[in-house]
C-alpha cells in the first residue's frame, strides 16, 4: 500500500504531535502539536492516495470526499482527547461522529450513517453532555480558567503515546500485509438477496419493458420455475452471479429464454440491512432489545439509590425540605 | 634388629605375645559409662537427691574391682579384648593401605598399674564428692557426676585403648570433661574463663598429638600397639639409634616423638603450656584432686611411657623432655613459693611434680617416673582433698594469711593429719613414698649421662628443697599456731539463705561457724592417708627390680625392652660396654643391686659417690633444710621457742620482712613471672585483632551479601510498585502496552 | 475527477479507494481513543474515548462490509451501536454515583488498589 519507511516515520511524527498536543501543566504546545499531527496524517493520506493512483489504471484521483471526511474525523478525534474541557471534548466527538457519518455514506451504508447520527450523536452524546453538566463541580480556588486540575494535566502522556503508536504501527503493518490477500466472493450479497425476492425481479423486468420497450419481459411472460420431482413447482430460476433470470412464456409449454436483470436493479442499503437483520439475525434483535431493557432498568436502579452523603449538612438540608411531604428521598 | 642382644630380643618377643583377654575385662570401661547413662536419665528426670553420687560410686567401685581381678588374673601377660570393630578400612594391600582401629582394650602391666590407681582414686574421690558437692544437690549435682563418670570412661579409653586412635579418643574425652568440670560453676565468670583457657591450651597440645598419630600411621602403617611395637621397621630404627647410626632414621619417624611430646606437654601442663592448670583450680576441689592431680595430668606421662619405643627412635625428643620437665619443675616451684591461695600452691606443686615425672621418664628411668606418678597421685589427691575440706568448712576461704591453727580445732584433726601425711610425702621426707620415688628420678639423672643431665640432677635437688619449703609453708601457716580464721566469700555466696541487706562483716564476726567435715570426707581422707603411707611399701616389693612398679613395668613396653635401663646410656655414647643383662638381678638389697648394675662404669656420679647409694642422704639434706626454713619463716611461736618461727597471728610472720627485703622478686613470683601476661600480649591480643577483622568482614561481606539477597526482592517490589497505582488509566495503559508488545513480537516473528 | 457520493454504482469493487484506507482511518481513530482513555483523568472523558474506540471499530466493520459486498458488517454495527448505548447509560449512571461519593470526577481518587 504504502512504503513502510514513510509509514513508520509518519507514525513517529504523529506520536510526537499527539504528545505535544496533550494537555500539560505548564507550557502549552498544543498548536505545534496539531500542526505536526496534521502533517503526519496528511502525508500518510497523501501517500496512500498517490500509491492508489499509480496502481489503479482507470480512475484518476481517489475519491475526494474520503479525504475530507477522513481528515476531519482524525483531527476531531485528536481534539477530543486533547482538549482540557470535557464539554468541548464531547462536542468535538459529535464532529467526529458527523465525519464518520460521511465516511459511511461514501461506503454506501446510508442506513448506518443516519443511524449513527440519530443514535450516537442524537442520544448518547446528548446524555453525555447532560451528565457533564450535572457533574460539574463548583469552582474552587485551585481551578484556573474554570478547569479542574485533573483535566488540565494528562496522565503519563509519554508512555501512553508510545504504547498507542506502537500499537498503531503494528496494526498498520498487519493490515498492509493482510489486505492484499483478501478476496471477494463471486456472489454479491445484494444480488443473492434479490434471488430470494423473485417477484421483484419480475416486476422490475416488466417495468423495464414498459419503460423502454426493449429488454425486460412481456406481460405475457413470467419467471420460470423449476419443477420438483412430484410435479409441484419449485424455485424460480434466477441466477445471482450472472444476474440472469429464466423467463417463460405464460402459455402452456412455452419456451424459456434467459433474460438479464435490469442494470439498475439493486437492493437498497436499507432494504439489504433490514432483510439481513430479519432473515439472518432475528434472535440477535431480541437479545439487543433485552440488553437495552436491562440497561434502562439498571440505569434507573443505579441512579435511584441515594448514597450516603458524607456531608451531614447536606442531609440536614435535604431533610429540611421534608415538611411538605415525605421528603426527597424515598 | 641384628644388634640387639639375643636375650633382649627373646625377652621382647616373650613379652609381646599378645593374647586375648576375657570379656569381663570390658567392665572396666563400661561401668563408668553405665554410670554416665544412668545419671543422664537422672538429670532428665530431675533427681533431687544424692542418688547420682551413689550410682557413680557403685559403678566406679565395680570398675575398680574388675581392675583388681584383672590384675590378679592377667598380670604379666599382654592381652587384647575388643568391644567392637570401629574402623576397618582398607584400600589396598600394602603397608599403610589399611586402617584398623577397633574399640578395643590392651591389657598389659602398664595398663593395669595405671588403671588400679585411676579407678581406686576415682572411687574414693567420688565418695568425697558426694559430701563435698552436697550444697548443689538438685542444682548441678547430677551434672557433676555425669561429667565425672564420663571422665573416668575417657581415661579408661586413653589408658586401656589398644591403638592410638583410642588413646586420642580418651585424650579428647578427658579434655572435654576437664572443661565441663572446671566450668562447673558456670555462672562464675572466672570459672568459665578458666575452663576455656584449659581447653584451648590443651588443644594446642592436642594438635601435636594428632599430628603425631597421623605421622605414625603414615610412617608405620598401623596404629595398633600390638602391631606397632613388633613392627620390624621400628625395631630397625631403634637398633640404628642404638648403634649410633641415628642418621639412618628418617626425619618423619623422628618427628613423631616430637609431636607426641607436644601433646604430652599440653595435657600434663609443662612449660610453655602449663598456664591452664593453676586457673583450673576454679573447679570444685574433687575435680582438682582427681583430674588435675592424679589422672588427667598424668596422661602425658602415660603417653611417653607407652610410646617409649617410638621416643627411642628420635635422638632429640627425650632430652628435650628432660630439660623442659626440669625447667618446669623449677619454675613452678618458684611461683608456688609466693602464692597465698593454698589450692593454687598445690596446683603449682602439681606442675612441678609433673616436671619431675617427665624428667624421670625422659632420663630413662621410666620406673622412677611411673612410680612417682603413683605416689604423687595418692598424696596430691590427699592434699587437694584436705584443702577442699578446709574450703568446704570455711565457706571458701583459701588464703593462708587468713587461716591458722586448724590442728587445734575440734573436728579438724583428721584433715590435719591427712595434710601432714601429704606434706611429708610431697616434701620427700625420708621413708615416705614421695621420698623413694623422687630419689629414683634424681639418682637416674646423675647416672644417665649426656646432654647435661648432671646439671638437671642438681636442679632437681634444689627444686626438691624448694618443694619442701613451700609445702611446709602451707602446713605451718594453716595448721599450726593460734586458732584464727575468717570465712571466705561463699558464706553468703549461696543465695538461698534468705539474708539480704546485711553486710558481710557483721555476719562474719558474729555468726560464722566453720563446719568440719563429716563422715564421707573423713573416711576418704583417712583411707588416702593410709594408702599414701603404704605406697612407700611398694618400694620394698621386689626390690631387685626397683620395687613393685619396676616389676610391673618390666614386662611392658615402658621398660625399655629393647634396651634396658642402663645400656640405653650407651645409646648416647658410642661405647660398646658390656651391659649387665636383666638376669643378674640377684637377691641383693636395693643398694647393692644398683651397685651391681652400675659396675660397668661410673656413668655419672654425684660428688664422687655412686648416686644410688648416696641420693637418700643428699636429698634428705635438701628436704629437711627446706622444712626448717619454712618453720623458721612461717612457724608459730612456741614450737621450739626462740629458734623457730614467731608467728602469733594468721597474717604476719618473719617471711614478711624477708619478702620486703628481696622486693620486687617475691612480687614477680607472686605474679607468676608475668607469663600469662606475656602470652596475652603475644597470642591473645593478635588473635583478638584478627578475629575483629574477620568479624568485620563477616558483618560487611557475608552478612552484607545475605542482606543483599534480602534487599533484592524488596528492591524489585519497590521498583514494580509504581505499576500498581490503583488508577484505572494505569491498568489500561499496561493492557494496551502489553497488547502492543505482543503484536509487535508477532510481527517480528512472522516477518 | 470522479466523485461520487452514496455510490449508486454499488457493486463495483473498490478500486482507487482500497480497504486499507478505511482501515487506516479506523486504526488511527482507535489509537487516538486508546491514548485518550489512558491519558485523561476525567471519568466522563475517559468513557467518551471508549465511545471513540467503538466508532473506529464501526468504521472498520462497515469498510469490510463494503469490501465483501455483504451486509453482515453493517448489521453488526447496529448491534455495536446498541451495546454502546446500553453501556453508555450504565457508565454514566455509575459515574454519577461515583461523583456523588467523592464530589469529583477525577479518576485517580479511586485508587484503593494502590500499592
Amino acid at each position: 500500500m504504502i512504503s513502510p519507511i514513510v509509514l513508520y516515520s509518519m507514525i513517529a511524527l504523529g506520536a510526537v504531535g499527539v504528545l505535544l498536543s496533550l494537555p500539560r501543566a505548564k507550557a502549552n504546545f498544543a498548536l505545534p502539536g496539531f500542526l505536526i499531527g496534521s502533517i503526519a496524517g496528511g502525508v500518510v493520506l497523501l501517500a496512500l492516495g498517490t500509491k492508489a493512483v499509480s496502481e489503479s489504471s482507470a480512475n484518476g484521483l481517489p475519491n475526494l470526499y474520503f479525504y475530507i471526511f477522513g481528515f476531519v474525523a482524525l483531527a476531531a478525534s485528536l481534539r477530543v482527547i486533547t482538549h482540557p474541557k470535557p464539554v468541548y471534548s464531547a462536542l468535538y466527538f459529535i464532529l467526529t461522529i458527523l465525519a464518520t457519518c460521511g465516511l459511511f455514506l461514501i461506503l454506501s451504508a446510508e442506513f448506518m450513517a443516519f443511524a449513527l447520527v440519530i443514535i450516537y450523536a442524537g442520544a448518547i452524546l446528548i446524555t453525555y453532555l447532560f451528565v457533564i453538566m450535572l457533574a460539574t463541580q463548583a469552582p474552587t480556588e485551585e481551578m484556573t480558567e474554570n478547569q479542574a486540575p485533573f483535566d488540565r494535566v494528562a496522565r503519563e502522556p509519554v508512555l501512553a503515546t508510545i504504547s498507542g503508536f506502537l500499537l498503531l504501527a503494528v496494526l498498520t503493518t498487519l493490515m498492509s500485509r493482510g489486505v492484499p490477500t483478501l478476496t471477494v466472493g463471486p456472489v454479491v450479497r445484494s444480488d443473492q438477496i434479490l434471488t430470494e425476492l423473485p417477484l421483484r425481479i419480475e416486476r422490475a423486468l416488466r417495468d423495464q419493458h414498459m419503460l423502454d420497450g426493449e429488454g425486460g419481459i412481456l406481460p405475457t411472460e413470467s419467471l420460470a420455475r423449476a419443477v420438483n420431482q412430484d410435479g409441484s413447482p419449485g424455485e424460480y430460476l434466477v441466477d445471482a452471479i450472472d444476474r440472469t433470470a429464466v423467463v417463460r412464456v405464460d402459455a402452456e409449454g412455452g419456451s424459456t429464454r434467459v433474460v438479464a436483470w435490469p442494470e439498475d436493479l439493486t437492493l437498497g442499503n436499507v432494504e439489504g440491512v433490514g432483510y439481513e437483520l430479519i432473515k439472518a439475525q432475528p434472535g440477535t434483535i431480541e437479545i439487543a432489545g433485552v440488553i437495552l431493557l436491562m440497561a434502562m432498568l439498571g440505569a434507573v436502579v443505579l441512579a435511584r439509590k441515594q448514597m450516603q452523603i458524607d456531608d451531614d449538612a447536606k442531609r440536614v438540608q435535604a431533610e429540611g425540605l421534608k415538611p411538605t411531604g415525605e421528603g426527597a428521598s424515598s | 634388629m641384628t644388634s640387639i642382644s639375643p636375650t633382649l630380643a627373646a625377652a621382647g618377643e616373650a613379652a609381646m605375645t599378645v593374647g586375648s583377654a576375657p570379656a569381663w575385662v570390658l567392665a572396666i570401661p563400661l561401668l563408668p559409662m553405665l554410670a554416665v547413662v544412668l545419671n543422664t536419665f537422672g538429670a532428665i528426670f530431675r533427681v533431687k537427691t544424692k542418688l547420682p553420687a551413689w550410682i557413680t560410686i557403685a559403678c566406679l567401685a565395680g570398675s575398680f574391682l574388675a581392675t583388681a581381678l584383672a590384675f590378679m588374673a592377667l598380670s604379666g601377660q599382654t592381652n587384647v579384648v575388643t568391644a567392637w570393630k570401629w574402623f576397618d578400612l582398607s584400600w589396598g594391600t600394602g603397608q599403610g593401605q589399611k586402617f584398623i582401629a577397633d574399640f578395643g582394650f590392651y591389657i598389659d602391666n602398664l595398663t593395669l598399674l595405671w588403671m588400679l590407681f585411676v579407678t581406686g582414686l576415682a572411687t574414693l574421690i567420688a565418695v568425697y564428692a558426694s559430701e563435698y558437692m552436697e550444697h548443689d544437690v538438685g542444682k548441678g549435682y547430677t551434672r557433676f557426676f555425669v561429667a565425672f563418670g564420663l571422665f573416668v570412661f575417657s581415661m579408661t579409653c586413653l589408658v586401656m585403648g589398644d591403638n592410638m586412635l583410642m588413646l586420642y579418643l580418651g585424650w579428647e574425652g578427658v579434655g572435654l570433661c576437664s572443661y565441663l568440670l572446671i566450668g562447673y560453676f558456670y555462672k562464675k565468670p572466672a570459672a568459665v574463663a578458666a575452663a576455656k583457657k584449659a581447653f584451648i591450651v590443651n588443644r594446642i597440645g592436642d594438635l601435636g598429638l594428632a599430628i603425631g598419630v597421623m605421622l605414625t600411621f603414615v610412617h608405620f602403617g598401623t596404629l595398633e600397639y600390638a602391631q606397632l611395637f613388633q613392627s620390624e621397621q621400628l625395631l630397625g630404627y631403634i637398633a640404628a639409634v642404638q648403634e649410633g647410626r641415628a642418621g639412618d632414621v628418617p626425619l618423619m619417624a623422628q618427628l613423631i616423638a616430637v609431636f607426641l611430646m607436644i601433646g604430652a606437654f599440653g595435657k600434663s601442663a609443662q612449660f610453655p603450656l602449663y598456664v591452664w592448670l593453676p586457673d583450673a583450680m576454679e573447679g570444685p576441689t574433687p575435680v582438682s584432686a582427681l583430674i588435675h592431680a592424679a589422672t588427667m595430668v598424668t596422661a602425658g606421662v602415660y603417653l611417653i611411657a607407652r610410646m617409649l619405643p617410638v621416643f627411642l627412635v628420635s635422638e632429640w625428643a627425650l632430652p628435650i623432655v628432660a630439660w623442659v620437665g626440669t625447667f618446669t619443675a623449677l619454675l613452678a616451684a618458684t611461683i608456688g613459693m609466693a602464692q597465698f591461695d593454698i589450692k593454687r600452691i598445690m596446683a603449682y606443686s602439681t606442675v612441678s611434680q609433673l616436671g619431675y615425672m617427665f624428667a624421670g621418664v625422659a632420663m630413662l628411668s621410666s620406673v622412677g617416673g611411673v612410680y612417682h606418678v603413683v605416689t604423687h597421685a595418692f598424696f596430691k589427691a590427699l592434699l587437694f582433698l584436705c584443702c577442699g575440706a578446709v574450703m568446704h568448712g570455711f565457706a571458701g576461704q583459701l588464703d593462708l594469711r587468713k587461716l591458722s591453727g586448724l590442728w587445734h580445732m575440734k573436728g579438724w584433726r583428721v584433715v590435719s593429719i591427712g595434710m601432714l601425711v601429704g606434706c611429708l610425702n610431697l616434701a620427700g621426707v625420708p621413708f615416705t613414698a614421695g621420698f623413694f620415688s623422687k630419689d629414683m628420678i634424681i639418682a637416674e639423672a646423675f647416672v644417665t649421662p649426656g646432654y647435661g643431665y648432671s646439671f638437671l640432677g642438681w636442679t632437681l635437688l634444689f627444686t626438691a628443697g624448694l618443694t619442701a619449703y613451700y609445702t611446709f609453708r602451707v602446713f605451718f601457716r594453716v595448721f599450726t599456731g593460734p586458732v584464727q580464721y575468717e570465712p571466705g566469700d561463699e558464706h553468703h555466696g549461696e543465695d538461698d539463705h534468705g539474708h539480704d541487706g546485711h553486710s558481710h562483716e557483721d555476719h562474719a564476726a558474729d555468726h560464722f561457724h566453720p563446719h568440719p567435715p563429716r563422715f564421707a570426707i573423713n573416711f576418704v581422707l583417712t583411707t588416702l592417708s593410709v594408702l599414701a603411707i603404704l605406697a612407700a611399701g611398694l618400694y620394698f616389693v621386689s626390690p631387685e627390680k626397683h620395687g613393685w612398679v619396676g616389676d610391673m613395668l618390666e614386662e611392658s613396653t615402658a621398660h625399655n625392652i629393647y634396651t634396658d635401663d642402663h645400656s640405653a646410656a650407651a645409646m648416647f655414647l658410642i661405647d660398646d660396654s658390656a651391659h649387665a643383662a636383666h638376669d643378674t638381678h640377684g637377691a641383693h638389697d636395693t643398694h647393692d643391686a644398683h651397685a651391681g648394675e652400675h659396675a660397668h662404669g661410673a656413668h655419672g656420679s654425684i660428688l664422687g659417690f655412686d648416686p644410688h647409694k648416696v641420693m637418700y642422704y643428699i636429698s634428705a639434706v635438701f628436704g629437711l633444710t627446706g622444712i626448717a626454713l619454712a618453720a623458721y619463716l612461717h612457724g608459730p611461736r612456741g614450737m621450739v621457742s626462740g629458734f623457730l618461727g614467731n608467728r602469733v597471728e594468721a597474717g604476719k610472720c618473719r617471711m614478711d620482712a624477708v619478702a620486703k627485703a628481696f622486693d620486687p622478686i617475691p612480687r614477680w613470683a607472686e605474679n607468676k613471672w608475668y607469663v600469662d601476661e606475656f602470652y596475652h600480649f603475644l597470642f591473645v591480643r593478635p588473635l583478638w585483632v584478627i578475629s575483629y577483622i574477620f568479624q568485620t568482614i563477616d558483618k560487611l561481606l557475608v552478612d552484607g551479601l545475605v542482606n543483599l539477597f534480602g534487599y533484592l526482592p524488596r528492591l524489585l517490589g519497590r521498583g514494580a510498585q509504581p505499576g500498581q497505582s490503583g488508577v484505572l488509566n494505569g491498568y489500561a495503559l499496561s493492557m494496551a502496552g502489553g497488547v502492543g508488545v505482543i503484536l509487535f513480537i508477532v510481527v517480528l516473528v512472522t516477518l | 475527477m470522479m466523485t461520487t457520493l452514496a455510490q449508486s454504482g454499488f457493486p463495483e469493487a473498490m478500486t482507487s479507494l482500497t480497504l486499507f484506507h478505511y482501515l487506516f482511518i479506523s486504526a488511527v481513530m482507535f489509537t487516538l481513543g486508546l491514548i485518550g482513555f489512558v491519558t485523561r483523568r476525567n471519568l466522563i472523558v475517559m468513557f467518551l474515548c471508549t465511545e471513540m474506540m467503538f466508532q473506529a471499530s464501526g468504521i472498520a466493520l462497515v469498510a469490510f462490509s463494503r469490501f465483501y459486498l455483504e451486509y453482515t458488517g453493517q448489521v453488526f454495527v447496529i448491534f455495536v451501536l446498541t451495546v454502546a448505548a446500553a453501556e453508555a447509560a450504565m457508565a454514566l449512571a455509575l459515574v454519577v454515583l461515583l461523583f456523588r461519593r467523592h464530589e469529583t470526577l477525577d479518576g485517580s481518587v479511586w485508587s484503593l488498589l494502590k500499592g
